[in-house]
């Protein structure tokens, strides 16, 4: 934002500011346009009024020396006073001066103070004599007193014919009051100043102006133009200057710092806006996302939905997140519990494999003993020595039966030596029967993988196990509530202890021959030493049982069913279970026929 | 073990990964073997008591024992090149690190179309079907699963080749 701001300031700066500046410029030619207007109308004025006096003919015959009277009743200060004229002068012709009268701050002067109308003047002839009835000199003129607009024309008769009598002189000073005048009028501030003082860096002199308008000179506060008239001779003269206050400028500036302010003030506004809006619609639904993707990964529980309702696009991607973790969810229990039972089939036949080979030599061992035993049935020790104990026997015979006697024995000796070695396999096969064992029972202290369980799913699945064939009417009653209880546990071990309480509870009902069976599951929460606990509860209405065997019906071996209807090792091995995922089991009864509950207690899931 | 050639007896080619069930196997098969020293009792007994010598329906084995398919491989191999093939071969199914019995059975049908080959196995992932197919034909293939009593092996292994 603050880069956009910077970079709307510079193209501002480069596209809005110059525009100013050239407008300013603008506006400041044009007041040097009015104030050189303004001289050349009072120069205009001015001869306008010489042309009513120059071509009359009071003043012709007056100045041909016969109406004397025009001079008491016209050339009298009041009227140069009425006329706005600082001199005035009558020359007859010939250039000889007959009346003049010069006012000078108020004070009446001698004209020969101007040294304007002196013989030596340069100026003098194109003021004191006209040659022919055309002949007229106006413009600005160089004096003694300062400078002074000046109108000479040919006095005329009225009708404007000839010949030329004489000239007729009036002038203005261009003096301060006359400025403070043209400043009004013109509402321009303008100075004048002669052409000679002018100097440029002080580099230009006189000698390097020429009439007409000198390169504008810009400052801060101020644009200044200035344009150089010529004198009646036609010589650079007088320096017109209008002096412009930068206001456009300074207004382009401030309109330029306004728009960035206003730009800044509706950025900032729209980025809170934006920010509002984001926050709410983007922002908050992604943090509420981050943080339930967090606490999945920490608590590992897939079964933890989010459920964010919203039609825009986040929702959809928290409905499909939603979606994923479930399938998630239930791809990673059902991969547990296949990997637990494929793990249990490779362990199976793997010790299978193992404990049938070594049962080969065994069996072989002991059918080879079991022959061994045999060979002294296919010898004939026994005759062989009554033979020999035998007066009557043939003699010849009795080195044979000796020898037959010591072959005998050998023969037992050898099978002896077999056997011997037989059975040392068949000691050294048990003993390998014992390690396969020894190495299963290592297994079984081995912790199954605990995951976070949504109770009611694994007790919807337990109570499965109730048959559908089942000769008396059980009523299964799974608690609402369940849906809102998380447990830490092994879905497989759990999935079993609680199929095997309902069973339990189930043959109760049945041994109890009631009508309405009844099973009920329920949850709660519980603290045991600082852990938070689910307490499970499968209750029956089935033959329950006494106080003194309420601490027995865990113990190995312990049954309250028809002899040979079972091991007694069911719930023996639901305590165990139960144990070693970090829970305990308890069970209660009012009494023979008053049904029985099973508790079992198991670690809350972390993270809800 | 079983080097002398004798055209009467059984040549049986056994592999199994187990030097305990292949030392069994050694001593079922070798049972009805005679030493000399038996022989010598067996004649003492004709001349002092009149009896005869019930051995002689009794079958003989020429046994050779190895604990790898591979090696079986090549005694069966080396066994039909000098013209003496087994009779029958009997194999565990499980002979780890090397190939598993299946697959030798299938090579070594590939070298002798009417060896006799017997699976004895403590448990088998290969169901009986595969086996049949993989090792044809199904009357030249026995199956047993281990323990078993391998004097009465001996006895069935001679009713095989007596049969055939």
């Amino acid at each position: 934002m603050a880069a956009f701001i910077v970079g709307v300031f510079f193209i501002l700066r480069a596209v809005i500011t110059p525009a100013f500046e050239e407008l300013e410029l603008e506006a400041a030619h044009t007041d040097l346009i009015r104030a050189d207007q303004a001289i050349q109308t009072d120069i205009d004025n001015l001869m306008a009024v010489s042309l009513d006096w120059g071509p009359w003919d009071d003043i012709y015959e007056y100045v041909a020396g016969r109406n004397l009277g025009f001079q008491r009743s016209n050339l009298v200060r009041p009227t140069l006073t009425n006329l706005g004229l600082d001199m005035m002068a009558v020359y007859e012709l010939g250039g000889r001066l007959k009346w003049s009268q010069l006012l000078h701050e108020g004070e009446e002067r001698p004209l020969a103070d101007l040294r304007l109308l002196e013989a030596d003047s340069p100026a003098v002839h194109l003021l004191n004599a006209h040659a022919n009835a055309d002949s007229a000199t106006v413009g600005i003129v160089d004096t003694a007193l300062g400078p002074m607009i000046i109108s000479s024309q040919p006095i005329l008769r009225s009708d404007y014919s000839g010949p030329v009598a004489g000239a007729l002189v009036m002038a203005q000073f261009l003096d301060e009051a006359r400025l403070g005048r043209l400043r009004e009028r013109t509402e321009v501030d303008l100075t004048l100043m002669l052409a000679e003082d002018y100097v440029i860096e002080g580099e230009r002199g006189l000698s390097d102006i020429a009439v007409g308008e000198l390169p504008v000179r810009v400052s801060d506060e101020a644009v200044t133009n200035c344009v150089v008239l010529a004198d009646i001779l036609g010589n650079p003269y007088l320096l017109v200057s209008s002096k412009t206050p930068r206001e456009i400028t300074s207004l382009g500036q401030q309109t330029v710092s306004a728009a960035l302010l206003f730009l800044a003030a509706a950025g900032a506004l729209l980025v809170i806006i934006l920010w509002w809006f984001m926050k709410g619609t983007i922002i908050r639904p992604i943090e509420t996302l981050t943080d339930h993707m967090n606490k999945i990964r920490k608590s590992g529980d897939l079964s933890d939905n989010l459920n964010l309702n919203s039609d825009d696009e986040i929702g959809l991607l928290a409905g499909q997140y939603d979606k994923l973790n479930s399938e998630v969810h239930e791809t990673r229990a059902a991969l547990l519990h296949q990997s637990f039972k494929a793990g249990k089939a490779d362990t199976a036949a793997e010790v299978l494999h193992n404990i049938r080979n070594a049962l080969t030599p065994m069996i072989n061992g002991l059918e080879r003993v079991g022959k061994a035993f045999k060979v002294g049935d296919g010898l004939h020790v026994k005759e062989a020595v009554e033979q020999l104990s035998d007066p009557e026997s043939d003699p010849e015979k009795a080195g044979k039966y000796v020898q037959y006697l010591g072959a005998s024995f050998d023969r037992l000796e050898a099978v002896h030596s077999e056997a011997r070695d037989d059975l040392n396999t068949v000691a050294s096969q048990a003993r390998q029967v014992e390690a396969i064992l020894a190495d299963q029972e290592k297994f079984t202290n081995v912790a199954p993988i605990s995951e976070n369980l949504v109770v009611d799913e694994v007790v919807e699945e337990a109570a499965l196990v109730i048959p559908k064939d089942s000769p008396t009417e059980i009523d299964v009653d799974v608690a609402d509530e369940l849906n809102n209880y998380r447990v830490r546990a092994h879905r497989v071990g759990l999935l079993q202890v609680l199929s095997n309480l309902i069973l339990n509870a189930y043959e109760s009902i049945l041994r109890a021959e009631t009508k309405e069976g009844r099973i009920s599951l329920s949850a709660s929460e519980t603290v045991i030493d600082d852990t938070e606990m689910v307490q499970l509860t499968v209750r029956d209405n089935g033959t329950g049982f006494e106080e003194d065997v309420r601490n027995k019906v865990f113990q190995r071996g312990f049954t309250s069913k028809d002899e040979g209807d079972t091991t007694g090792l069911g719930l023996h091995w639901c305590a165990n279970a139960v144990a070693s995922m970090g829970g305990r089991i308890f069970a209660d009864s009012q009494g023979e026929g008053q049904g029985a509950e099973f508790h079992v207690l198991l670690p809350a899931a972390q993270g809800g | 073990m079983g080097s002398q050639y004798n055209d009467e007896n059984i040549r049986v080619l056994i592999a199994d990964d187990d030097e305990y069930i292949l030392q069994a196997y050694r001593d079922a098969f070798a049972d009805t073997e005679s030493t000399q020293a038996m022989r010598a009792l067996d004649e003492l007994a004709a001349e002092l008591f009149d009896t005869t010598d019930s051995d002689d329906d009794e079958p003989h084995f020429d046994v050779v024992a190895c604990s790898q398919g591979d090696d079986a491989i090549s005694l069966a191999e080396k066994a039909a090149n000098e013209g003496h093939p087994f009779d029958v071969v009997i194999l565990d199914v499980r002979m780890p690190p090397g190939i598993d019995g299946v697959e030798t059975g299938c090579r070594i049908r590939e070298l002798d179309p009417d060896v006799e080959i017997v699976f004895v196995t403590g448990f088998s992932d290969v169901p009986l079907e595969e086996l049949q197919r993989r090792v044809p034909p199904p009357l030249k293939l026995h199956y047993f699963n281990k323990p078993l009593s391998f004097s009465r092996l001996a006895q069935d292994v001679a009713s095989m080749v007596r049969e055939h």
